[in-house]
């Protein structure tokens, strides 16, 4: 485990079943407690996902989203995202190729700099204004 | 050099074929460019590229073109918009305008494309060539901007202008910019996806709160709600508990996705409403029709339950007293109740459910 700023970087183990989830969940849960959990997990590890992981992933997301925060998964296995789409949780996440990336989704936008100047027409009129040209 | 710009929209509606592949649908009565994607409609993107070049701009509306109510109201330093009967003469008319107020050049643009180009490099090689008309080119083919001499372009054929014919006095200009051609809704929704994924220079509309999620104004998502980004939530739109909105889909303006359902790679265009628990994905969806990109096929809802459109609940929702009395509009608490449900589904033309 490590963090980047707010953000905390998690590897998943080889082995994501009921006795695996256990271990891991002891680590996981007090960071899901904090304000705002900004959390990637580095699934690059994974030889074994089952029902039991993949409820975990979903508490944990849900556990994330109750205090306003986000979980991301990172680094993905072709096998690991089989199984993710077959009981169609992948769209619930998301999923990026390394670690790194996740961590920098997280970073914020000040709001004021993507702000979309008024529409240009937002000044009024309407139809009354056209005109027949023609 | 004062520069002019003739933006033209014609009048056709957006049909698709049915499961048949044969008949086609009314999947839009507005023109795709007209219509919004990720905010704002390819029109309207393509003025403010010419406004940033101090363009006088005209935007020429063929009669008996359907808009969306969101596009009347137009008012904007040096953007007038006109309808007019007869597109070709219209144009030819404004150019001669042009001439007339001692503006020189101007581009045309069909609007059913927009391109990214540099538009006064555009301008300066048109300068260069010293031809009337200059077409433009992607690995495509011709596009419908072009750039004419005001002055001269009275005896250049509508079609040279379009870029549909070809000429011996123009010259061509390639674009290697993006592009894109609005033919079909399934373009809206790569146009949708090219956006949100940032393959474009325009953005998405409204604020981006956290990365790859943009939220317009007015825009409320229930705390239980979940974006996954990239995503956007247009002008006055509602995502309810427990909804999904996830890979690149767009919610347009005044929509409503109620609790559960899942919106997935597809668009929402303005004034829809998408019920409880249903799972859309691959779709661009408009009132009570859903056009699924995978299977290519429109299909038509009458389920109000299941998909409708806003505007037409508030339009089209009339009490009429029993007693004779004058036909009121509906409250705001007679459109919150149950109305009439429909009695069949229909998928295209063919009836599949009782």
């Amino acid at each position: 485990m490590y963090t980047r700023g707010p953000v905390v970087v998690m590897e998943l183990p080889e082995q994501l079943n009921k006795a695996g989830v256990r271990f891991f969940m002891e680590e996981l849960q007090p960071l899901l407690e904090t304000d705002r959990p900004c959390v990637v997990l580095d699934c690059s590890q994974i030889q074994h996902l089952d029902s039991a992981g993949v409820e975990m992933l979903l508490n944990c997301l849900g556990e994330a989203m109750k205090r306003d925060g986000d979980l991301k998964l990172a680094a993905v296995s072709p096998a690991s995202a089989v199984i993710l789409e077959l009981m169609r949780v992948d769209r619930l996440f998301e999923v990026f190729e390394t670690a790194d990336e996740g961590v920098r989704s997280f970073q914020i936008f000040a709001p004021a700099a993507n702000v979309q100047s008024q529409p240009w027409y937002a000044a009024g009129g309407g139809l009354a204004e056209l005109k027949i040209a023609s | 050099v004062q520069l002019g710009a003739v933006v033209a929209i014609d009048a056709r509606s957006v049909t698709s074929s049915d499961a048949a592949g044969k008949q086609s649908h009314v999947m839009l009565a507005e023109p795709l460019e007209c219509v919004d994607v990720v905010g704002r409609s390819l029109v309207e993107r393509m003025i403010e590229h010419f406004v940033a070049i101090d363009a006088v701009v005209s935007v020429l509306v063929e009669a008996g073109t359907s808009l969306p109510a969101s596009f009347l109201p137009v008012a904007q330093k040096n953007v007038t918009i006109e309808v007019v009967s007869d597109l070709g003469s219209a144009i030819t008319y404004k150019l001669d305008d042009y001439a007339r107020q001692g503006i020189e050049y101007s581009f045309i643009n069909w609007a059913n494309a927009y391109a990214e180009t540099d538009l006064l490099d555009l301008f300066c090689f048109h300068r260069e060539a010293r031809q009337t008309v200059t077409r433009t080119f992607d690995k495509e083919g011709p596009l419908s901007l072009c750039v004419v001499d005001c002055a001269n372009a009275q005896s250049t054929s509508l079609g040279e202008l379009s870029g549909d014919a070809e000429s011996n006095g123009s010259s061509k200009y390639f674009i290697r910019e993006y592009v894109a051609r609005l033919a079909h809704p399934r373009d809206l929704r790569q146009l949708a996806t090219d956006i949100l994924r940032g393959r474009c220079q325009t953005g998405p509309s409204g604020r981006q709160i956290r990365s790859g999620i943009w939220i317009d104004e007015r825009a409320e998502i229930h705390r239980r709600a979940r974006l996954v980004a990239p995503a956007y939530i247009g002008r006055g739109s509602k995502v309810k508990a427990d909804a999904l909105v996830t890979r690149f889909s767009s919610i347009e303006r005044d929509c409503c996705i109620d609790c559960g359902t899942v919106i997935e790679d597809s668009s929402i265009l303005p004034n829809t409403s998408i019920g409880i628990w249903l799972d859309l994905c691959h779709g661009v969806a408009s009132a009570n029709k859903l056009l699924n990109l995978e299977r290519d096929v429109v299909v038509e809802i009458s389920d109000p339950s299941i998909m409708r459109s806003n505007a037409d609940v508030r339009q089209s929702v009339v009490i009429v007293s029993e007693r004779g009395e004058e036909p009121k509009k509906a409250a705001d608490s007679d459109l919150r109740a149950p109305r009439q449900i429909a009695d069949t589904w229909r998928f295209g033309d063919t009836l599949i459910q009782e």
